[in-house]
């Protein structure tokens, strides 16, 4: 009775298989089914009113290719997630300097620094909505009241201004993550090599660009590709913040996608164009492992 | 000594951190629940309500997911209100509320899953769901032998003459009157706000130079922006289709209208009507930072009940007079739709017709807010109109709309609200043409023609399963 047990306890593949047994079923279950439902809807007629299914080839795409807003929405997101990626990269790299930092209160900043992490999405940026309003916005009244601004900026009203919020909003939210992995990069560096850097006479910036960073550069190249993918497909902030407005400039694929195939109950289009963000996608996952590999090898 | 000096931060840190989260969520929860504010408190008498006993044996439970109404009065009465017809006929009756953007998505997962409530309210056109659903002809018959003819705009909204199948009931809307701060509009001598397209013009052009004070029409992606293209579209001669559902958009009338929004928002208004949720208007009216807006009542009743000056203040006009008409697009019309999964569809429809047969009292606890769409219903209303039953200063305010019919027109006028109207509706084609011009992004014929061209291809698709003519 026993040794059977002792038996199964050794089977490394068996086990290997019951361990990852839960998140192979979350994984097709939840990405691997909605995924192939997409793609066969991508091809299809289907209705938000009519769930059956009649194949239209590549009609919904040709539809798609012809709307100007869909190229808009392309571009947008192209702006949206380059901008952000590189604001998150620079505000991750300085907040993880500062969760590595020892000094008094240092519990509280960590708090406040992962706070934005920590809220949900939609909560937080309705929050945004609120700091951001056309008349009651209470960052307008601080901006009046310090003497910088004489009427309100009116922040999601004007085409750039609106970018620029959502592309900050954003870069809020996702910063603690970059800095909390590219902490755990900083962390793994040998205190040594900076010593030695000190002893050599290297000052804080030098000792910044010429040891830590390449040293921490795969750590920033994974946490630069997570903002990145988490950012492409994000709708939630530009849905939320501006409804994609005004006309259109804030629109990306994902809550394009939506409005069409779920607003507008054209979920055959809908799909076609949340399923232009695959093969994007699938180029950041690849440079993602790539980048891990590398971490690895080192 | 660290180590203990941490702890001390960590729990005082803790207590701190309850304290304000504890704050943090009354002032949200306060700022966030219309219901929470005071209502405007009624003079009057209710209505009676009226039972019929169903002309089929009823039983089991019935569920129904509707919109938690702008009006909470309504809420609290309607949820008794179906509870007694449960226990009266033996049927277990639910009631689920939920915010009304968030209806549609609900609508769509419950129908892509087959399953769900047995009746599914909305507020805006449902015809998308008309393959999913079933056809309400019978129960639009019994209450047209009733109550005598329905409301054309709601007759419209909710039959497809393609099909020749009502996908939905809809027994009440509500119009879409011009709210004004009369204040504002009386220095420039327009006390009776504007009469007209160019008197809009004119009288908030002057009220913007002089007090700085904007207008109040949207251009964002949202309802009361999308309801306020269309009564311009119209009042310039304009719209969406043709009676017969054939794409007519591209017209001098379209780009004469265009023009007209350009020279307002120029003249008039600011950037911040490119930036509204469907709610920053009436916020705007309230506060004093807009001369006008396209709403309903129910900006001025909550007015009534937090800030009783400034809703004495407010009052309301007709439609617009433009070159060609004076329309305005209804505000809300009711879609009650029975999927074909409801389980108990019987009691869904006898439950619709009692509900409609007390449509006096839907009126009077929506606050005169929801209309009936077959008008012998409430012969009370014009009496209330003229003195209102919830304390109007003067009491005769809502009397403009005795005729509000006369001017209201279904999303899609002249045409029917079909799945193509819904669609451009819902994915802002005409906020965003009207957009594109006063931005200086298009010319005016450019926007029309690019509206145009979407407009084509969104009909093109409909087209393509048989639920739009043309």
């Amino acid at each position: 009775m026993s040794a059977r047990r002792a038996g199964l306890a050794d089977r490394d593949g068996f086990l290997a298989w019951v361990m990852l047994l839960p998140s192979v079923i979350y994984i097709l279950a939840l990405v691997g089914v909605p995924f192939l439902l997409a793609v066969a809807f991508a091809f299809s007629d289907v209705t938000t009113g009519d769930p059956s299914y009649d194949f239209v080839g590549f009609g919904n795409f040709t539809a798609v290719f012809d709307d100007g807003v869909f190229w808009r929405s392309l571009w947008n997101t192209l702006l949206f997630t380059g901008c952000s990626m590189v604001l998150i990269v620079v505000f991750g790299k300085i907040l993880a300097n500062l969760l590595i930092a020892d000094f008094h209160g240092k519990w509280l900043v960590r708090f406040l620094i992962l706070l934005p992490w920590t809220t949900p999405v939609a909560l937080s940026t309705i929050s945004w909505l609120w700091f951001l309003d056309s008349i009651y916005s209470p960052v307008d009244w601080t901006l009046r009241h310090l003497g910088l601004i004489d009427q309100n900026v009116v922040w999601l009203g004007d085409p750039n201004t609106a970018m620029l919020s959502v592309i900050l909003v954003q870069t809020w939210r996702l910063t603690p993550l970059a800095a909390v992995i590219v902490m755990a990069g900083l962390v793994a560096i040998p205190r040594d090599i900076d010593e030695a850097a000190r002893i050599d006479g290297a000052g804080f910036w030098r000792r910044m660009f010429e040891v830590t960073i390449p040293l921490s550069l795969p750590v920033i190249a994974v946490a630069a590709l997570f903002g990145a993918i988490m950012t492409f497909t994000d709708m939630t902030v530009s849905y939320v913040l501006t409804r994609g407005g005004p006309t259109h400039a804030t629109d990306v694929l994902a809550s394009w996608a939506y409005f069409r195939g779920i607003e507008g109950g054209d979920v055959g289009q809908g799909a076609a164009i949340a399923l232009f963000l695959f093969p994007i996608l699938l180029a950041g996952v690849v440079a993602i492992l790539r980048a891990v590999r590398r971490l690895e090898a080192r | 000594m660290v180590g203990t000096g941490d702890d001390r931060l960590s729990r005082r840190g803790f207590l701190t951190a309850t304290a304000l989260s504890a704050g943090a969520y009354g002032l949200a929860a306060g700022c966030a629940s219309e219901s929470s504010g005071p209502q405007a408190k009624n003079t009057g008498k209710a209505p009676q309500e009226v039972f019929t006993a169903p002309t089929r044996k009823l039983g089991g439970s019935l569920s129904v997911l509707m919109w938690s109404h702008f009006v909470p009065r309504h809420d609290k009465w309607f949820d008794k209100f179906a509870a007694d017809w449960g226990k009266r006929v033996g049927v277990n009756v639910r009631v689920d509320h939920i915010n009304t953007v968030d209806v549609p998505r609900r609508a769509a997962s419950e129908i892509q899953a087959r399953q769900g409530h047995d009746v599914i309210q909305h507020i805006a056109p449902f015809s998308q769901y008309e393959p999913a659903v079933l056809d309400m002809t019978d129960l639009v018959q019994e209450a047209t032998r009733r109550w005598g003819q329905q409301l054309e705009l709601c007759r419209r909204s909710s039959y497809n003459p393609n099909t020749r199948r009502f996908y939905a009931y809809c027994p009440g809307w509500s119009p879409d009157p011009g709210d004004y701060r009369k204040s504002m509009w009386q220095k420039v001598g327009l006390p009776n706000g504007p009469g007209s397209w160019d008197e809009l013009l004119r009288g908030a052009t002057e009220i913007k130079r002089t007090t700085g004070v904007p207008c109040g029409l949207g251009l964002s992606p949202e309802t009361d922006s999308n309801m306020a293209a269309r009564a311009l579209l119209w009042s310039f001669g304009a719209s969406e289709q043709d009676r017969d559902e054939r794409v007519v958009l591209n017209s001098e009338e379209a780009v004469a209208a265009v023009e007209y929004m350009t020279r307002l928002w120029k003249q008039a208004e600011t950037d911040e009507v490119f930036s509204w949720v469907p709610a920053s208007n009436n916020q705007a009216l309230i506060a004093g930072k807009s001369s006008y807006i396209l709403n309903s009542i129910s900006a001025w009743r909550t007015a009534m009940g937090t800030n009783p000056k400034i809703g004495d203040d407010i009052f309301f006009v007709p439609a617009l007079r433009g070159p060609k008409a004076a329309m305005a697009a209804q505000h809300v019309i009711q879609q009650w739709i029975v999927p074909k999964h409801a389980a108990n569809a019987d009691a869904a429809k006898e439950f619709l017709l009692h509900y409609t047969a007390n449509f006096p009292a839907v009126t009077y606890h929506s606050e005169l807010y929801d209309l009936p769409g077959w008008p012998s219903l409430v012969p009370q209303l014009n009496g209330w109109l003229d003195d209102d039953p919830y304390g109007a200063k003067p009491a005769n305010k809502l009397a403009l709309l005795k005729g509000a019919a006369s001017w209201s027109a279904n999303i899609g006028y002249p045409g029917p609200s079909n799945p193509a109207i819904g669609e451009i509706f819902n994915t802002n084609v005409l906020p965003t043409m009207f957009g594109r011009a006063a931005r200086g992004q298009l010319t005016a014929k450019q926007a029309v023609a690019e509206a145009e061209q979407r407009v084509n291809a969104i009909f093109r698709s409909w087209r393509a399963r048989g639920l739009v003519g043309g």
